[in-house]
């Protein structure tokens, strides 16, 4: 039996060899064409690095209004993994794959990049923008650092709350426009058996603290970012004891569920979901219409005294380093997005909101809620993602989600959070 | 009595199916029908567009010819390496060879999300970054410890007589490598190949860290791409692709099993 | 002095053994140590990814070794290691006794290899939804009229990590059990017919016979499941991420955690030697235990 399996094993051998040898030579012929042609100065395609993957449509479609508008084009690398991304981005600066243009975050992770002079400068492009009228000023604080401008913004989102609308109609709730008609509301949907609002204790876990903080003391919002004021003061513990109360009413789900928030928004587990105004994507691709099966309302502020409805946002800038390959096409790039053929062909593929006003887009909630915004009674707050630096969230988001599985600990979640804090400021 | 015990194991291995009767069912509802309340009920038979949606939307086209490549090669290569140190230190008795043994298991020891940014940045370096070339190198790196680590304990069954034999009628080490000790060992060479080729085709970091272009990258990264707190897609769209994806490593086992089944003839007796 | 001992012979079988190992020495060095060396360095710095690394000497290791939430960390893994080395190795030695050589053997044994064919993603995702609080595992037992509808498996400690284990296992079950099977393969018969004709049977032959001709293969299933659970993160970190809070972490969800999602990657890199020290001292000790005399005729 042996002598067998050998003369068997030699028959197949040369067979082996050969598909090794074949396999083999097939992988060192493949092999990445990389971004751009080399060289500095003319490209036609630019690669464009981003942390969301699942958008790579959209950025093909931009891809194709900017060639059409400036003969660039674009080739997106995604990644959905937001860890591994920004291992990738950060140590790509050592090599020589820095990157032409890539999608960032505001506040902490911007300024980390500043301070090394890894990321180029946008100064020039946004004061045109300014004066063409195609950026609010008040965006502009966001790009910021020592005075000069960096990156620029790709997308914005408000943060808003969408709501089913076939269950409002069951109940007859007309969106809120003040916080005690927003509990009401709440408190209706409770009896009738239905879950008011939409919570989770991974990622997004920081949401309805940045909401209540921001409704009730957004000064000490700010102040938490920039470390002036400490999570065990009074502003800090009254929200807790507030968010505690929501829970403890059963206003949120549990927070164990692991459903996409849009499929419970659609089939009625959840009747709110407190979200970004990308969120209108999200409900979209499950067949949702805007305007007719979900609506948006802007979240009223917890105490009514405030003198402006404050609004969270995120904006997502896109980055170029400091020595990109090919930065005059970056540059030409850059003035082009600004505009509001760059933003129509974005928002329009995304089906978001754009921060410029001369950009119609095309779902009317959206374009509503963007000029409410613009209108003035409004005060834009960073989303606590971004304006809070990276050890401080980790604690963060590690308290949160601890804090509404559990909301009788509130004490010593706020502690540990300090305790990062304090370690950070110090 | 054997025949007995068939029963409650062919029931126990129903029960084990059951979240994979959840894979099916759930990727075959459609898109718009989701509901997360009942994951039990069949709610029709869309698993084909569902399918086909996510091979669309995750663009997994590109990448099936680059991980088939990795699939196959880097096993296979790792195999054939860590049968041959296998074979060194238990056969051709390498000097310390407990030590080697030690260097190379030491080698799966490493946490990998720690050897990513390093290896990036060499990759980089050295023009493998997104290369197929370096792919192969580092799942093939990857293996070897596995491999070696099995090997090198398959071949302490084999009796030394064996080599004692093959020594006395003249050959040489890779003589009796290739064609006594290579063939003796192919239940056990099927199994690591199985297990790695597995492993290959299910990576999603090192293709992620170490690669970017379509063709290069290999098949997770791609799906992964349909999942997103930033709207990816629905769930059962999801499923459909994350079915799709272990499709070949389903019928690489099936077509494998025949090795399995006989016994093989160490020299022991 | 035999046709082996002879000293030429000697020195041309140690050269050939060199060059048999050498492929798999310098891949092994190359692209696992040479990364690893530098994650040692950075143990010793202060870094965020950017910049140069600052030089901070054994700062890193104090900090962990203070960190009270290292005793979590510890407890979980250590309910992994007993958890994987006990069950899956178990089920799988007895999956692989009860099907080796019998007739529709690899049959009944399939249903418990196919788990790990499916896809991380697949297994990541079809998991959560089957231990979320009211998800499938939920609905089953409603169905059944048993309580646990509204359980949140997934949030409390320890009951999370012990589902984790339980997922995990569905996997390894079957790795374990093919490993086993070579291992069964690899005895030969005259023994076991020897001793059947001696009159054993069943258990007794298993565990005079079968079981110590198994080591070599058994040695292989235990190491690999004594390091694999040690650094458990990939199930950890895709069903709970180590949450709630930091109740459900391993070591290397905490490794990890602290090297990227804080950007602190000089911690998380002295996390990751300290790791890498704990289990290469316990597998090796036991690997030495093991093999040292393990060896036919």
């Amino acid at each position: 039996m042996r002598g067998e399996t050998v003369r068997s094993l030699r028959r197949r051998t040369p067979l082996i060899a050969a598909v090794l040898a074949a396999c083999t030579a097939l992988a060192a012929c493949g092999g990445g064409s990389g971004g751009g042609a080399g060289g500095g100065g003319d490209v036609s395609s630019l690669t464009l690095y981003n942390d969301k993957g699942a958008w790579k449509a959209n950025f093909q479609d931009l891809g194709k209004a900017s060639k059409a508008g400036t003969g660039i084009d674009l080739s997106p690398v995604g990644y959905t993994d937001e860890n591994a991304y920004q291992a990738f981005i950060k140590s790509s600066f050592r090599t020589s794959k820095r990157p032409d243009l890539f999608t960032w975050a505001t506040g902490g992770q911007l300024q980390d990049l500043v301070k090394q002079n890894l990321v180029a400068e946008t100064t020039g492009a946004w004061t045109k923008a300014i004066a063409d009228g195609d950026v609010p000023e008040a965006l502009k604080q966001y790009f910021t650092i020592d005075g000069k401008q960096y990156c620029v913004p790709l997308s914005v989102g408000y943060w808003v709350m969408y709501y089913n609308k076939r269950i409002f109609a069951e109940h007859n709730i007309e969106p809120p426009t003040t916080w005690a008609q927003l509990m009401a509301a709440a408190d209706t949907l409770k009896k009738a058996g239905i879950t008011p609002f939409y919570q989770t204790n991974v990622l997004f876990s920081f949401v309805w603290f940045e909401t209540l903080l921001a409704g009730t003391d957004p000064d000490a919002y700010e102040g938490l970012g920039k470390g002036t004021v400490k999570y065990t003061d009074p502003p800090v513990q009254h929200v807790m004891q507030l968010w505690k109360d929501m829970i403890d009413k059963g206003y949120f789900n549990d927070p164990g569920v692991k459903t996409d928030p849009q499929a419970m928004v659609k089939t009625g587990q959840v009747a709110m979901a407190n979200f970004g105004t990308w969120f209108s994507g999200s409900l979209n691709s499950l067949g949702m219409k805007s305007d007719s099966d979900y609506g948006l309302f802007t979240i009223p502020n917890v105490d009514p005294s405030l003198q402006k409805t404050s609004v969270i946002v995120e904006a997502g800038p896109l980055c170029s380093a400091a020595n990109a390959p090919h930065k005059a096409a970056v540059d030409k790039f850059n003035a082009w997005l600004f505009t509001a053929p760059g933003q129509v062909a974005w928002s329009n593929s995304r089906g978001d909101i754009s921060f410029n006003p001369k950009a119609k887009t095309t779902d009317p909630l959206l374009t509503a809620q963007a000029s409410f915004v613009g209108g003035g009674q409004v005060r834009l707050l960073n989303r606590y993602f971004e304006a809070t630096p990276a050890p401080v969230l980790t604690a963060a988001l590690d308290a949160f989600g601890a804090f509404v599985t559990h909301p009788d600990n509130a004490q010593a979640q706020l502690a540990k959070i300090q305790a990062a804090a304090d370690a950070y400021w110090k | 009595m054997r025949s007995l015990r068939a029963v409650p194991l062919a029931l126990l291995g129903l029960v084990w199916l059951a979240p994979i009767y959840l894979l099916v069912v759930n990727a075959s509802t459609p898109a718009t029908e989701y509901d997360s309340r009942t994951v039990w009920k069949p709610h029709g038979f869309a698993l084909f567009t569902n399918i086909g949606d996510a091979w669309r939307k995750a663009d997994l086209g590109h990448s099936v010819l680059s991980t088939v490549t990795y699939s196959v090669v880097s096993p296979l290569l790792a195999v054939l390496v860590g049968a041959a140190v296998g074979f060194a230190i238990v056969a051709l008795r390498l000097r310390h060879g407990f030590f080697w043994f030690a260097v190379l298991f030491a080698g799966s020891v490493f946490p990998l999300q720690m050897l990513l940014v390093p290896l990036f940045v060499g990759y980089a370096d050295t023009s493998l970054y997104d290369t197929r070339t370096g792919m192969l190198l580092v799942y093939t790196a990857i293996s070897v410890p596995f491999a070696a680590f099995v090997m090198r304990n398959f071949f302490t069954g084999v009796s030394y007589s064996l080599y004692e034999a093959a020594v006395i009628d003249g050959a040489a080490p890779p003589r009796i490598f290739a064609q006594i000790y290579l063939p003796l060992a192919r239940s056990a060479l099927a199994a690591i190949v199985i297990l790695q080729a597995t492993f290959v085709w299910n990576d999603l970091l090192l293709g992620l860290t170490l690669s970017q272009s379509d063709d290069v990258r290999p098949i997770m990264p791609a799906l992964t791409s349909l999942q997103s707190a930033y709207g990816g897609s629905a769930l059962p769209t999801v499923l459909a692709g994350a079915l799709l994806v272990s499709l070949p490593t389903v019928a690489l086992f099936l077509a494998t099993q025949r090795f399995f089944v006989r016994g093989l003839a160490l020299g022991q007796f | 002095m035999t046709a082996i001992s002879r000293p030429a012979t000697r020195r041309r079988v140690n050269l050939a053994a060199g060059g048999f190992s050498l492929p798999a020495v310098v891949l092994v060095a190359g692209l696992l140590y040479l990364p690893f060396l530098y994650t040692v360095y950075l143990s010793f710095t202060s870094y965020n990814g950017l910049g140069t690394p600052a030089w901070t000497a054994w700062d890193n290791y104090r900090t962990i070794f203070h960190d009270p939430d290292l005793a979590t960390a510890a407890r979980n893994t250590l309910l992994w290691v007993v958890g994987t080395v006990t069950v899956p190795v178990g089920l799988g030695l007895l999956l692989a006794v009860s099907t080796y050589g019998r007739r529709f053997g690899t049959w009944l044994r399939l249903p418990f290899l196919l788990p790990y064919a499916v896809s991380g993603v697949g297994v990541g995702v079809v998991w959560g939804f089957i231990l979320q609080t009211g998800g499938a595992f939920g609905q089953a037992l409603d169905f059944a009229g048993l309580p646990g509808k509204d359980t949140g498996w997934l949030l409390d400690a320890p009951v999370n990590t012990i589902a984790m284990i339980a997922a995990a296992s569905w996997q390894s079950v079957g790795v374990n059990a093919l490993l086993f099977v070579v291992g069964l393969q690899s005895i030969p018969r005259e023994p076991l017919e020897a001793a059947r004709l001696d009159g054993a049977t069943g258990f007794r032959l298993f565990r005079h016979i079968t079981w110590p001709l198994l080591r070599p293969i058994t040695t292989v299933v235990v190491g690999l499941s004594i390091v694999g659970s040690l650094k458990t993160f990939d199930i950890v970190w895709v069903m709970t991420q180590g949450g709630p809070g930091t109740s459900s972490e391993t070591f290397a969800v905490s490794m990890y955690k602290t090297t990227f999602v804080a950007g602190d990657y000089g911690v998380g890199s002295a996390l990751a030697v300290a790791l890498t020290v704990l289990t290469l001292v316990v597998s090796i000790s036991y690997l030495r235990r093991q093999l040292s005399g393990a060896r036919a005729v």
